[in-house]
């Protein structure tokens, strides 16, 4: 049984390896090439290089603040408020910016902050304020969805004994709320700053500039405007060294929650007024960060030229190109997903820890790995003996599917995992195998994962623009890259409507893919 | 004494559920309650401990009703089966905040934190963290936190329902002596009727959110009647 698993994983294994360790060494290589030594490649050297590399860590640091800061005292208002009229809705809206393209976001941003918008910024939007403005959009729901379930970790008892034992509000967060936040911060300070560290739609879009570029956007930049693959190398390289470090500092710190965690009943003590008036407060506040750029986008849109657009056959073009890439590259995603996380599973169940764990981790070890570095050593690698933008599809859904498969791993791994520990040796003694136990054990107890699973990774691979906009081109754009075309081209209106058809779909996708595979039912595993 | 008067009580999720509570408990006297699961023993010493709100009724202690008062000013300690200490304190800190949870404890109070970790058996394992400890030894810490706080009433929520028989019996022996030293007023749930048999000369047998019967322990497990009882007890 296992060596059947075992084949199909490995062939999956071979294949991210090739994805992955190709570009990279197609960048080693080149950068090895004499051709190629322009003057500013020694980094320490080269203000230009000193300068995106300060701004990178910096616009990171202080975007994670300002994310998770905040983000403690909304999830902890929520946590505190377990009867709050429409909380789940509320809740549900802290979901959508983890479905949200980035080049969405700094269109909602734009339409709030903008010129025209209701809280104009003026020209001060573009640079490092506007890429904190989207950053906090995306990173704030993020971090109350991760650090919200840590309160319900807390046993009821604690909560009882704290105000038998007569504890004020500051002594009950001392002794009972921060010894379990404290243990699950630095894994989500980590994880936001990995994400706004490279972060690229964004700072594209609402930076780019000299004073205000980072790495990942100095690659594309290098790359696409000077030409440059050398300087592109080293950038790619220094990234990459910059994320493995943050991803080692998150394996030492991390101790994120479960997807699925026990939890105990929300304790209703008998709070103050004042209380309850802070935590709404604070919760009105954050749903109005994160509502109000949605609904100004939202009416921006329908003022913008939208019937004119609906007759654009390049806009339709585009939907399509972006509709194939996404569902392809989450199809891959997931059917390689599952036969490591098969294998992995039975590795496990048969006590070989370590193996399962390298085999998990290899599928998640892509995630420090940029995927504008994958793209740069593949196009470096490539373009010397084909024309990378005539294999613009398979390069983008594979490298947005190699992307995904951490998703896929978090997703579905302990369902997989635990379905193997607890359902494995009843199957065997019931003759259940193949298609009838995929029929009637893992779909019912997976479904659900899978469901989401392949919902996240098709959103993640609609929304790129990083891949695309170094590949595509007019005629294969994407919907993401046609807005960046048009915010280039100051067609803001039409962008705005474009972002609105790209927000629409992926949340239809998101949908119907998560309901549709996922079901409504909970199955209690 | 402890007066449990017309106390009443209900879920809005189980609203054919309506608990109706009369009780007297003796000043050092350890009651046991005994019933099945749901019947509102827990129910009841949330009730006390004011974890819950009667709708009516009146809960005395020495003449004063408790009702008004907020948890932290209620004369009760309380300890349950798990989750009693917080576990990244060591067993002192856990132990001090009994007394003031700011932690600013005078000098002789200091020495009424040690003193109570001595008379629990545990005076050298101050600076232990409760995942040290067996599970004997962090209800010890518990019972000693109810010492040092020098409240009068003592519920123990199924305390002991996770330790082996023998450690049981021993724990219990303390309480009952504990409540003896303290003039405390304890109520103790157990599903054991062996414990009510160590710890209590009087048991009450809970049923459908009311005090069904309450005896000397002995003869309460060897009645005939209720039936219910009977049915709990599993005998003929």
């Amino acid at each position: 049984m296992i060596v059947s698993r075992a084949i199909p994983a490995g062939l999956v294994l071979a294949l991210l390896a090739l994805l992955v360790l190709a570009p990279m060494a197609g960048l080693l290589h080149l950068s090895a090439l004499p051709g190629y030594e322009p003057a500013d490649l020694r980094i320490w050297e080269s203000a230009y290089l000193r300068r995106v590399l300060y701004f990178s860590i910096w616009q990171a640091l202080l975007s994670t603040l300002l994310s998770v800061l905040p983000a403690i005292l909304v999830a902890r208002a929520f946590a505190m408020q377990p009867d709050l009229p429409l909380r789940r809705l509320l809740l549900g809206l802290f979901a959508l910016p983890l479905v949200v393209p980035g080049v969405v976001v700094v269109m909602a941003v734009v339409s709030v902050y903008g010129s025209d918008g209701w809280l104009p910024l003026g020209r001060s939007l573009y640079g490092i304020n506007g890429i904190l403005l989207a950053h906090v959009f995306f990173n704030l729901p993020l971090a109350v969805r991760l650090l919200l379930p840590l309160w319900k970790m807390i046993p009821q008892h604690h909560w009882q004994l704290g105000e038998q034992l007569g504890m004020n509000a500051w002594q009950r967060f001392r002794f009972i709320e921060w010894p379990m936040l404290r243990e699950t911060l630095p894994g989500v300070l980590l994880l936001v700053f990995m994400l706004c560290l490279t972060s690229f739609a964004v700072v594209l879009t609402l930076g780019g500039g000299p004073r205000s570029t980072t790495i990942e956007v100095a690659i594309y930049q290098s790359l696409r405007f000077d030409f440059d693959p050398a300087r592109a190398v080293m950038l790619a390289l220094l990234q990459l060294g910059l994320c493995m470090l943050v991803a080692m500092l998150t394996l030492k710190f991390q101790r994120m929650p479960e997807v699925e965690i026990a939890t105990s009943a929300p304790y209703r003590s008998r709070r103050t007024t004042l209380s309850y008036v802070v935590n709404l407060v604070l919760i009105m506040a954050a749903t109005l960060y994160v509502g109000l750029p949605l609904l100004s986008l939202l009416i921006d849109a329908l003022q913008g030229p939208v019937i004119k657009m609906a007759t654009s056959a390049q806009l339709w073009q585009a939907f399509a190109n972006t509709l194939f890439i996404g569902i392809s590259a989450a199809l891959l995603s997931v059917v390689a997903g599952w036969f490591l996380l098969q294998y992995s599973a039975s590795l496990a169940r048969q006590g070989r820890a370590t193996g399962a764990r390298l085999v998990d981790l290899a599928g998640s070890i892509v995630y420090v790995i940029p995927p504008l570095v994958i793209a740069t050593g593949m196009f470096v690698l490539l373009s010397p003996h084909v024309d990378v933008f005539d294999w613009v599809y398979p390069i983008v859904i594979a490298i947005n599917a190699l992307m995904g498969l951490p998703f896929v791993v978090r997703c579905l791994g302990p369902s997989i995992r635990q379905s193997h520990a607890r359902y494995h040796r009843l199957c065997l003694s019931l003759d259940l195998q193949g298609w009838n136990r995929f029929r009637f054990i893992d779909w019912p107890l997976l479904r659900r994962p899978l469901g989401l699973a392949i919902a996240l990774v098709a959103v993640l691979a609609m929304g790129d623009l990083g891949v695309i906009a170094l590949f595509g081109s007019t005629q294969t754009a994407t919907l993401p890259l046609m807005i960046y075309q048009q915010l280039g081209a100051y067609l803001i209106s039409q962008a705005t409507v474009t972002a609105l058809l790209l927000l629409l779909l992926c949340l239809a996708v998101f949908a119907l893919l998560e309901r549709g595979i996922g079901g409504k039912a909970d199955v209690v595993n | 004494m402890l007066l449990i008067e017309d106390l009443q009580f209900g879920y809005s999720s189980q609203p054919a559920l309506n608990m109706h509570f009369d009780l007297r408990v003796e000043d050092g006297e350890v009651l046991s309650l005994i019933g099945p699961s749901g019947s509102g023993k827990s129910t009841l010493l949330s009730l006390i401990a004011g974890f819950l709100s009667a709708s009516s009724g009146r809960i005395i202690l020495d003449n004063n009703d408790l009702q008004a008062l907020p948890v932290a000013e209620r004369p009760v300690s309380i300890v349950f089966q798990q989750h009693n200490l917080f576990p990244h304190l060591d067993l002192y800190t856990n132990v001090a905040l009994g007394i003031d949870p700011s932690l600013r404890l005078l000098p002789g109070q200091i020495d009424a934190v040690r003193d109570a970790l001595a008379r629990l058996g545990l005076e050298n394992m101050q600076r232990r963290k409760p995942g040290e400890l067996s599970g004997g030894q962090r209800q010890r810490v518990a019972l000693a936190r109810a010492l040092v706080r020098r409240r009068k009433i003592l519920l123990l929520d199924e305390a002991f329902a996770a330790l082996g028989p023998a450690m049981r019996a021993e724990l219990l022996e303390l309480v009952k002596t504990l409540v003896g030293e303290h003039d405390m007023t304890a109520l103790l749930i157990s599903h054991q009727p062996s414990d009510a048999l160590i710890a209590s000369t009087r048991t009450a047998f809970i049923c459908e959110g009311r005090v069904s019967m309450l005896a000397p322990t002995d003869e309460l497990l060897a009645a005939a009647a209720p039936p219910e009882l009977r049915d709990y007890l599993g005998s003929q």
